[in-house]
């Protein structure tokens, strides 16, 4: 490594406040998310020290910033963090000191001067309705703006479940038409879903880092996102996991389960259908996660999530308020129901042929004297 | 390749036909021997009433639970398919016609059983198989089974080991709308089987006590008894 390089790099850290040890630290926690061996963690560091820092644009659609302040969230500097600072944010709405036409010109210069080679980080999903109407930036659509953006990028993340699958504002009835950002700049080359909601920043500097070391993206699942941190439900990393192989679920909010740390399977979590590493790498600096604290996992990360996960503390419910009763239940009673007609009808047959028996044999007894 | 049919004499009147061959008998037993045990413990992993006590490392009910559905699905699946397979190969009764309505002759027994269904019809029209609206309603038996098999892989491809060749069925996940999709259509499949194992058990106890044929005997040897002038040799 260049040792003036080197220097620098550090005096930078150490200037805003990270020792060696901990960024020597992030490096291996990299590494270790990789599922790379020990020597990785050297190239890693190197790669972070030496390498140009690439132009990042952050734009943000039709969101919540959810995504801007995870990625923002600071409790102490973390080495994360800091490698997210070094990136050369040129255009970030919810953060730039830029307004107007300032603002606009960034934006111009950034894509212009680094096409084909800048970052485009998209938050939030992208509307179609109303000719775009529903989210316009200096007098253009979301949809012009992603389109013109991203298609000149060298690689588009999609970060959060609203760009990457569309998320709360592409629920059910979807009144704005909102799209991912898959969907609405079809083609794209590169483009990589960070979702969830929000995604996790240590993801988020994963993927960079993986980017600066490598020279490539990483391998992608099914539906684009990073298999370092999607490759695995949040079931099969679950520390509950051991209680829910056994037979020990919660049943009740702090009932003896529930204070004993059981499986939250019957709360409706959906550990078993969603892919992330928040086991593993947990939230706010590693300091818990959802399933964690006792609640169950609402599925966040998953396409279609606000339909096909409500509702949160039931599975399988007829309906989104889970006010009816689930599917079991309905399937149960229906079942018990036609049973009970079959028998029913079975012995009204029994007993209307045996009362035809009775009055055969009655009417051949009385004789045909009533008849008369 | 088609199984020629069977017919013995037996009394004035009366034929025996052997209508279900081995591998019919023996799959239609090992799909209701499956589909007990996987509604059994599928209820189990969907709502796990027993709770087990003392430590975690005690018990395995749920692991359990789990281990018998799988290889209830490996029998379920594999006959399903065999029976599948049954309909190109067997005789006349078993084949794939009895349950598509191909010919003029099969839809009008359909919409005879229908108008005897709606007691528009004194008798049952005669049949020696399946009946013909009984083999439509079979097809979607079937899709069913199919929809079953389907579902239950998508899921089960997700927790497959690494390089596990399970894990190749994890392309059918977003064909059926995404895991959670996979298990409402799961649960929703397994009651329409349930609902279906109800009726036809105590339909084919109802038309045997009715008709007298030997049906319910006929599943268990293969053989039914039909009146001479009834023998439909399924052509």
């Amino acid at each position: 490594m260049d040792k003036r390089v080197n220097d620098q790099f550090l005096e930078e850290l150490n200037a805003r406040g990270v020792s060696r040890r901990e960024f020597l630290g992030f490096c291996a926690a990299v590494a270790a998310s990789f599922a790379l061996p020990g020597k990785a963690e050297a190239e890693i560091a190197k790669a972070v020290a030496t390498k140009p820092k690439p132009t990042l644009v952050w734009l943000e659609f039709q969101d919540c910033c959810g995504n801007t302040e995870s990625f923002l969230r600071a409790g102490q500097p973390s080495a994360a963090e800091i490698i997210l600072d070094l990136l050369s944010i040129d255009y970030h709405e919810t953060v730039m000191a830029a307004a107007g036409h300032r603002a606009e010109e960034a934006l111009k210069k950034a894509v212009e001067e680094n096409k084909g080679k800048f970052i485009a980080v998209v938050e939030g999903s992208i509307p179609t309705g109303a000719g775009g109407a529903y989210c316009t930036i200096g007098g253009r659509s979301a949809l012009s703006i992603a389109n013109e953006v991203c298609s000149q990028a060298g690689a588009t993340i999609a970060i959060g479940t609203c760009a990457s699958f569309g998320g709360l504002p592409a629920a059910s009835p979807n009144p704005t038409g909102a799209l991912s950002v898959a969907e609405a700049v079809p083609g794209l080359k590169n483009l990589i879903n960070l979702s969830a909601c929000p995604a996790n920043a240590e993801n988020l500097a994963a993927l960079l880092v993986y980017w600066l070391t490598f020279d490539r993206w990483p391998d992608l699942d099914r539906y684009r996102r990073p298999l370092f941190a999607y490759g695995k439900s949040i079931h099969d990393n679950c520390e509950r996991r051991a209680h829910f192989d056994s037979g020990q679920y919660v049943e009740q909010w702090g009932d003896p389960g529930h204070r004993r740390g059981y499986c939250l399977f019957k709360m409706g979590c959906k550990g078993p259908v969603t892919f992330q590493n928040c086991p593993n790498i947990r939230w706010n600096s590693g300091t818990n996660w959802p399933i964690g604290c006792g609640h169950p996992c609402l599925g966040c990360a998953e396409p279609n999530f606000w339909d096909s996960m409500a509702p949160y503390y039931n599975h399988l419910a007829l309906d989104k308020t889970g006010a009816q009763p689930n599917i079991d239940k309905v399937g149960f009673w229906a079942t018990l129901g036609l049973g009970g007609a079959f028998a029913a009808h079975a012995v009204a047959k029994i007993a209307g042929s045996k009362s035809r028996v009775i009055a055969e044999s009655a009417a051949s007894t009385s004789g045909k004297g009533e008849e008369a | 390749m088609k199984q020629p049919i069977m017919v013995q004499d037996s009394g004035k009147d009366k034929v025996l036909v052997y209508v279900w061959e081995a591998p019919v008998r023996l799959t239609h037993w090992l799909i209701a021997l499956s589909v007990l045990v996987l509604a059994g413990t599928g209820i189990y992993m969907g709502n796990p009433f027993l709770i087990a006590p003392g430590e975690a490392s005690d018990n395995f009910y749920m692991g359990t639970a789990k281990l018998i559905h799988f290889y209830g699905a490996i029998v379920f699946s594999l006959a399903v398919v065999t029976r599948l397979l049954w309909m190109l190969l067997g005789n006349a009764y078993a084949r794939w016609n009895q349950f598509v309505p191909t010919s003029t002759r099969r839809v009008r027994g359909a919409a005879d059983m229908l108008s005897y269904y709606l007691f528009l019809r004194r008798n049952p029209p005669p049949t020696v198989g399946h009946n013909a609206l009984a083999g439509v309603a079979y097809v979607g038996v079937f899709l069913l089974y199919l929809m079953m098999i389907i579902t239950g892989l998508a899921i089960y491809s997700v927790s497959a080991h690494v390089d596990y060749p399970m894990g190749a069925f994890g392309f059918l996940v977003p064909l059926v709308g995404g895991l959670q999709s996979a298990r409402w259509l799961h649960h929703f499949g397994m009651w329409l089987i349930l609902l279906f194992v109800v009726n036809h058990v105590f339909s084919t106890i109802e038309v045997s006590a009715l008709e007298r044929n030997g049906v319910i005997g006929s599943i268990f040897s293969g053989w039914k008894t039909v009146e001479k002038e009834q023998l439909d040799l399924g052509e």
